[in-house]
């Protein structure tokens, strides 16, 4: 099998390639393994290790590390799972049984099927699939009935996106996949397997489907056989059950207007949005959270980075999925009490993503009554989700503010503070669609309180 | 009229399995507007006869009369006079038992309906009951010295009843009628109305009918501090009647009636001891949202709210058919939004649904048409046609009632759609004459002459449909597919004999765009699927989820065979 130090010398080049490395193309230094376990020593080989990556001081300061699979097998062997896998390639290996190659096991559906079956042994595992789209966790579908998450970069302490829908089943939330095991160490989530929504359909898919529908038909929103207002509401609804029990699990605090005012403060001169003075963002935030006055409802946990590709509709309602929290953020910052209206911003800037990725894609074909009926699918949808939040919110305490104009004008706050983020991610990544944000963030300067 | 029938695919016995039901295409038949053989401007049972060879061509498997007993006619022959008797102007007993006999003779069964619940205010038990309070009959219905008994049983008819009971002058008493005023509710509750009624069932079954479609049974029994519907007492009576159908008519079926939520009605299947089949109606409303909506949702939800039911049993699908589009098992946004939909014009709306033909609803796309039937025949149930609907009939909302969607069956371009040979002003109403879907362009005759018509269209899918049983007995599995437009799902059938399982796959794109789909199917991984109208061989299922395309409501039927096996080659 691998040794520690081949194992080392391989992982350098290895970790650079990787979704989930999250340091860009810096390559480490060199990679310590801290853990190193050796799970099946006959062919297909296996091998769990957790590896901390070392840069040289300049390039970065970290204490992360990375949970690693490897799968090995002879060079003699064809590896059709391999085909168009580089990246997933460690190298070759001398091995007391002759010359191996080493690769991430998760894309060898035995060895796959063996890790699940460590980790549920008492889940009746019979074929296993990647899921093709590969983020900052490695996800393999179970008999197309589990999905078993490997978290990819392990920090001290829970994950939330264990701990979360745990704690919300326990409460009597059912409206996220059941979590089925989870793999522990010590302090350390590695892995959790739970329920595979095998019926879903993501949001932003589902309301890519009604703006389709609206866009070709140029009928107004309401009008429209796609209508997505009623799954708006019960998205709404579900948004706030899901908020009561985090209060419900977690506990609630009253919310600290000048803490979050702060915060939010902070969060927009971060970033530098293009014509607009940070001064000018901070002045505003200061006037809508001030508006909401002594109303600004409770802090709780919350999701975190909620938009509609974290929804899924079902045979049985929405699903809500996800509950990493923004990756961006420290894990300490991710798992603070906040207002839940920051959950809401989140899915409001949602539906305004949608209406206008619907709209990029039909090209040229964009006209100003197409543009009108894209905000009017935005308010509708923005109107029938709140109806049927603030239907459903319900707590010991109120969570969200409750006179409608502190609700509203606070959730125009953290709706800033999201759009800047989002100028700010566009920017970086994705400069063509810079101008969803920044139209949000002039709307959001301009009204009136 | 004679019509020129193509050749079909050759005379079938009548085959002597049990659960016939489970397999079989229904098509329902209002013998009123089907065919008038004797030119008095209605249509008669000898006008059925000479249709039969049409419907034998078809394809269909049991015809469904809808109710031909003596009648005054006040709702559509509901209300039933005398049970023992065919109102004279369908005909005969004797007719009915020839046109019983000439449907066997064509392998085709034949039902029809009963009214358990209540009769005419007309039929002579009423006459007799309503005289005073000590006659023989006095107890055949139900009587009552005020109007407040039952509070909690619903109006049905909002539209034109305000109580469930109405005044009788004679008696001097109130009756009580869950349907009209002038259809007292028979009392289930006197042991010699429970016997009477089952001396009905046997005296039709004793002269060949194949069952029942058993009318409005919810509501046979009353109870106070009930709402009036599916209490234990109806239940009892109904595994009464199933017992001495099974007893002494062997292979007879009764299909009830029970406009209720399905978690509601499969307790009319009882343990297999109470009807054979129910009609599933909450699916028929959610077909129409899942197409408007572009998602499957709606269909989804409602399947995956279905309990199982008994082995014996089935479900009755159907698209439309004599009444209105029903929306009581619907939400109130769901409501809301199926009348903004489907009826822009009040007129459409009757009761608590709407009182539409398919093709109209679907603003005659033959494309959604062939779309909706497809999902008809492969959802879990046996389809239900209704006449008409297979050439694209269209309906009439200037009628009353009920009628706008019960016009003359339209067999040609000549006089009267071929219906009848009377004066026009004769017939019992007006064959449809409108541009789109009078009955010069829309007809029998012009269908069968065309072969790409959306008849011959229907002939040959209900063709393909018999071929495999799996589509009437398999068990149902809903596939996961990202795209919230695309509906797939397996059907699948346990061999019994050592053969492969018969597994069909159904993909259905509810979208007016064509839509790519990625199907969860590595279960069967390594099987081909083969398109079934044309055999067409499609590659195999791999590892990964199954991509197909679809056109705009485009949808495909695979049967999924294993590869050959190599070795023994």
């Amino acid at each position: 099998m691998i040794d520690v130090a081949t194992l080392e010398r391989l992982l350098p080049d290895f970790m650079v390639r990787q979704r989930w490395y999250g340091f860009g193309d810096v390559r480490p230094e060199r990679v310590e393994v801290t853990e190193f376990e050796v799970w099946r020593d006959s062919w297909p080989g296996l091998v769990w290790a957790l590896a901390r990556p070392v840069f040289a001081a300049a390039d970065a300061e970290t204490d992360a590390r990375f949970q690693v699979l490897v799968g090995l097998r002879s060079i003699d062997e064809y590896m059709h799972f391999l085909d168009g896998k580089g990246r997933s390639l460690l190298g070759d290996v001398a091995t007391g049984a002759g010359e191996a190659l080493a690769y991430d096991a998760l894309v060898d559906g035995e060895l796959a099927l063996e890790i699940v079956r460590r980790i549920a042994p008492d889940f009746p595992a019979n074929a296993v699939r990647p899921l093709p789209v590969d983020q900052t966790n490695t996800s393999i579908v179970v008999d197309d009935s589990a999905i078993l998450k490997v978290f990819r970069r392990i920090r001290s302490g829970a994950n939330p996106d264990a701990e979360l829908p745990r704690r919300l089943w326990d409460v009597g939330f059912q409206q996220t996949p059941e979590p089925i095991a989870e793999w522990r160490r010590g302090d350390d989530d590695l892995a959790v397997l739970r329920r595979f929504l095998s019926s879903g359909t993501d949001g932003f898919v589902l309301a890519l489907t009604s703006l389709r529908d609206l866009y070709s038909s140029r009928l107004q929103p309401e009008q429209c056989g796609g209508d997505f207002a009623p799954e708006a509401r019960r998205l709404g609804e579900v948004t706030a059950s899901l908020h009561t029990s985090l209060a419900q699990a977690f506990g609630s605090a009253p919310g600290d207007a000048t803490a979050w005012t702060e915060g939010l403060a902070d969060d927009v001169t971060r970033v530098a949005v293009p014509g607009i003075s940070p001064d000018e963002l901070v002045v505003r935030v200061r006037q809508l959270v001030g508006h909401a006055g002594a109303d600004v409802g409770a802090a709780v946990r919350i999701h975190g980075d909620f938009h509609l590709g974290q929804t899924m509709r079902t045979d049985s309602g929405w699903f809500l999925l996800d509950f990493e929290g923004e990756p961006s953020r420290p894990l300490d910052e991710r798992v603070l009490p906040a207002s839940p209206l920051r959950d809401v911003a989140g899915m409001m800037r949602s539906f305004h993503y949608a209406a206008d990725v619907a709209l990029a894609e039909r090209g040229d074909d964009v006209d100003t009554e197409l543009h009108s009926l894209a905000a009017a699918w935005e308010a509708r949808a923005r109107t029938a989700f709140l109806d049927g939040y603030r239907a459903a919110i319900a707590g010991p305490e109120p969570l969200v503010p409750t006179e409608p104009t502190a609700f509203a004008s606070l959730l125009r706050a953290f709706e800033l503070a999201k759009a800047v983020y989002e100028v700010g991610y566009e920017v970086a990544h994705r400069p063509e669609w810079v101008d969803i944000p920044l139209e949000a963030v002039q709307r959001l300067l301009s009204p009136p309180l | 009229m004679t019509l020129i029938i193509p050749p079909g695919p050759g005379r079938r016995p009548l085959d002597d399995d049990p659960r016939w039901y489970q397999t079989a295409v229904f098509y329902e038949v209002l013998v009123r507007g089907f065919a008038d053989s004797n030119g008095d401007g209605t249509g008669d049972i000898r006008g059925v006869i000479d249709r039969l060879d049409y419907l034998e061509w078809l394809g269909v498997d049991c015809v469904w009369l809808l109710p031909f007993y003596s009648s005054p006619l006040r709702d559509g022959g509901y209300d039933i006079s005398d049970f023992f008797s065919v109102l004279p102007e369908y005909g005969s007993v004797d007719d009915a038992a020839e046109l019983i006999e000439q449907c066997h003779e064509r392998g085709i069964r034949i039902i029809a309906d009963m009214v358990m619940n209540h009769t005419s205010d007309a039929h002579p038990w009423f006459q007799e009951s309503r005289q005073d309070r000590t006659n023989p009959k006095a107890d055949w219905y139900v009587w009552s010295d005020d109007d407040q008994r039952y509070p909690e049983a619903r109006i049905i008819l909002v539209d034109t009843e305000a109580s469930n009971w109405t005044w009788d002058n004679q008696r001097e008493q109130y009756y009580w009628h869950r349907f009209f005023h002038h259809q007292p509710d028979l009392n289930y509750d006197n042991p010699a109305v429970a016997d009477a009624m089952l001396d009905v069932v046997r005296f039709w079954l004793r002269l060949g009918l194949d069952g029942f479609r058993l009318d409005a049974v919810p509501y046979l029994f009353e109870r106070e501090g009930t709402n009036g519907e599916n209490l234990p007492e109806t239940h009892d009576y109904l595994r009464r009647v199933r017992k001495a159908v099974d007893d002494e008519f062997p292979g007879k079926v009764l299909l009830a009636e029970a406009n209720q939520w399905p978690a509601d009605v499969v307790d009319y299947f009882g343990e297999g001891d109470e009807c054979h089949m129910c009609f599933h109606f909450p699916l028929m409303p959610r077909m129409y949202m899942s197409v408007r909506r572009e998602q499957r949702y709606p269909i989804t939800e409602v399947l995956a709210n279905t309990p199982a039911i008994p082995d014996k049993a089935q479900w009755g699908l159907f698209l439309r058919n004599h009444d209105e589009l029903t929306l009581e098992m619907v939400n109130d946004e769901e409501r809301d939004y199926m009348y903004s939909e489907y009826a822009k014009d009040p007129r459409m709306k009757r009761n608590v649904g709407i009182a539409r033909r398919l093709f109209p609803l679907l603003d005659n796309d033959r494309r959604v048409a062939e779309l909706f039937h497809a999902l008809l025949f492969s959802l879990p149930g046996s389809p239900i046609l209704y006449y008409g609907d297979e050439i694209g009939m269209g309906d009439n909302i200037y009628l009353g009632d009920r009628d706008g969607v019960r016009t003359p069956m339209q067999w040609s371009p000549d006089r009267n759609g071929g219906f009848s040979r009377a004066d026009f002003a004769q017939l019992y109403l007006p064959p449809l004459m409108d541009p789109v879907y009078g009955y010069e362009a829309v007809n029998v005759e012009a269908g069968l002459r065309n072969p790409s018509s959306f008849l011959h269209w229907v002939q040959r899918m209900l063709h393909v449909r018999r071929e495999h049983a799996v589509f009437g007995t398999g068990t149902f599995e809903v596939l996961g597919v990202e795209n919230p437009s695309v509906l797939a799902f397996l059907r699948r059938r346990q061999s019994t004999d050592g053969e492969p399982d018969d597994i069909v796959l159904c993909v259905n794109n509810l979208s007016r765009f064509s839509q790519p789909a990625e199907i969860l199917l590595t279960e069967l991984a390594g099987m081909v699927p083969t398109e079934l109208q044309g055999r067409v061989p499609f590659p195999p299922i791999g590892e990964l989820p199954y991509f197909v395309t679809l056109p705009a409501y485009g949808f495909y039927w695979f049967v999924l065979q294993s590869l050959p096996d190599e070795t023994e080659s």
